[in-house]
């Protein structure tokens, strides 16, 4: 199966609100809406983080969300892009301080789009997907390379073994 | 007596916008109790705004309570500030705020409708009621210059003129969005299918809705006839401009649809009446007054009654602002309405109370 072109064509988006206002969250289903309609770059907002590529977070991080973030993150298969959105998702906005927050998810999550505003325009929220799109496009040609491997990974145990023969990998002659 | 499962719902679920976690008890596909938990995205607005910010700016903060009804956010700080510095704001600047505040209901209710429609399974209603909604983002856009968040009120009148033009285009796309409402209208009201998922799921009656203290559209669907705008004059005149309460009977999921659409018309009717009857004057009391004394403020917001406490000290920062949105009067309904229900309709009940967290954790 060619995952990886499917992959291109149809990236589903998770998304989570880490304790904004709603303002983002509002304007992310906009997208979704026949004016903006971001599934005619094949996205569908889907509530599963174990079949999604794309992370949509608002909000600044309160401390209760905080866990559940990361556990979103984790769960989510490689590759993925995560993406802020919104002033206070960035940089903890107008929110930065308050007694609850943290403050931006890129301290607790690697962040690839930072998309402004207070709130998002649904353009720039299109702006932002599309960017993610060239980002996964990357990161997925990545993770192939590092997977076809030049030399048959060790067998130890019960166990495929690729990390001990790391230093043998070659660039792919495409 | 079967077997019990526990089903949870949430922290981060496609039916839910916000982080909100319901845990299900069920038998045999019954939700017998319900646990909610709805603190997840406490922020600690109150006390930034007694500590941090100073009065004036306060109007900015707390229009990020809530995304969704930000105006009545701001509003209704503004008008428990003017209240402390004692002044009274233009008559022009009053109709301002309730042109926004109605052009803001319009899209609230039907962004509320929309959900609704998803969460029952009907996509392509979805897609319909999210398309006509777009003209409201569009004038609200139009008016204050954001689509959401627009920091319309400030402490002392509005921030920003109605131009005329302006004024025109909300008239005539009025009346290009009247037959839109009545199609919407009809498909909620006729259409079979919706109808199996919302007539008579997630029902309260009307001395339930007493017992529990509800609010707001959810309380109108049950029969009781409470609405701030009926009972406050002193600060906006609502009844000069049209308002006309709007009661259904049987509290279920399908009479909070009919509420929220019967109460279109009269919002539309109300935007109307103030553009054809805008008066003129000054958008702002300027004062150099510093806030003192204690004052309470009431504001019809969408999903219900806001209320808004302030105490000031004579200097720049306030001693206490309490904030009390409509949803954290509705958790108790909410919970209640659940029961009996199957749980495949959990999500189309959830939608239909139309939850706004980020307005009860603050």
């Amino acid at each position: 199966m060619k995952l990886a072109s499917f992959r291109k064509k149809s990236p589903w988006i998770l998304h989570y609100n880490a304790g904004g206002c709603n303002g983002c969250d509002i304007e992310i289903l906009a997208c979704l809406a026949p004016k903006y309609d971001i599934e005619r770059f094949g996205m569908i907002n889907t509530g599963n983080p174990k079949q999604s590529d794309i992370l949509l977070v608002t909000g600044p991080v309160t401390k209760r969300s905080r866990e559940r973030l990361v556990e979103i993150y984790d769960q989510m298969p490689e590759p993925k892009v995560v993406i802020s959105c919104g002033a206070c998702a960035s940089t903890g906005g107008v929110f930065r301080g308050m007694y609850n927050c943290e403050g931006g998810i890129d301290q607790f999550i690697p962040v690839d789009v930072y998309v402004c505003g207070c709130g998002t325009r649904p353009e720039q929220i299109i702006d932002g997907v599309v960017q993610a799109l060239g980002i996964l496009e990357k990161k997925t040609k990545e993770l192939e390379e590092s997977v076809r491997l030049s030399k048959k990974p060790v067998q130890e145990g019960r166990q495929l073994n690729r990390r001990n023969i790391a230093d043998e990998i070659k660039p792919l002659v495409s | 007596m079967g077997k019990q499962y526990e089903i949870p719902v949430g922290a981060q679920h496609i039916a839910l916008l916000e982080p909100l976690h319901f845990k299900f008890t069920t038998e045999n596909e019954k939700i017998i109790n319900t646990d909610a938990n709805v603190y997840y995205v406490h922020r600690g607005i109150e006390l930034a705004c007694c500590s941090k910010f100073k009065f004036r700016q306060v109007s900015f903060v707390v229009g990020r309570v809530c995304g969704l009804c930000s105006i009545s956010h701001t509003t209704a700080y503004s008008q428990v500030a003017e209240k402390l510095l004692k002044i009274e704001i233009p008559r022009r600047a009053k109709y301002l705020r309730m042109l926004i505040i109605e052009l803001d209901r319009i899209h609230s209710h039907l962004l509320c409708l929309s959900h609704v429609a998803e969460n029952s399974g009907f996509e392509a209603l979805f897609m319909k009621t999210m398309q006509y909604r777009e003209f409201s983002m569009e004038l609200l856009e139009a008016v204050c210059g954001n689509r959401i968040q627009y920091d319309f009120s400030i402490v002392g009148g509005v921030s920003r003129d109605l131009k005329p033009q302006v004024a025109d285009s909300i008239i005539s796309r009025l009346k290009t969005f009247m037959p839109q409402l009545d199609e919407l209208m009809d498909i909620y009201k006729h259409n079979w299918t919706l109808s199996l998922k919302n007539k008579g799921v997630g029902a309260i009656t009307k001395q339930q809705a007493m017992e529990l203290n509800l609010v707001g559209p959810f309380a109108r669907a049950a029969g009781l006839a409470v609405d701030v705008r009926n009972e406050t004059e002193d600060l906006l005149p609502w009844k000069e401009v049209g308002f006309e309460m709007v009661t259904e009977t049987a509290g279920d999921v399908y009479s909070r649809n009919m509420i929220r659409l019967r109460e279109l018309y009269v919002s539309i009717r109300i935007v109307n009446n103030i553009i054809n009857g805008l008066p003129e004057g000054d958008l702002i009391t300027e004062t150099k007054a510093f806030p003192e004394g204690e004052a309470t403020v009431r504001l019809e917001a969408p999903r219900g009654e806001l209320f808004y406490y302030a105490k000031g000290n004579k200097t720049q920062v306030l001693e206490r602002l309490k904030i009390k949105a409509p949803t954290f009067s509705n958790v108790a309904g909410m919970v209640k309405g659940f029961e009996g229900n199957e749980y495949g309709s959990a999500p189309a009940i959830i939608a239909s109370y139309d939850p706004c967290l980020s307005c009860t954790a603050r």
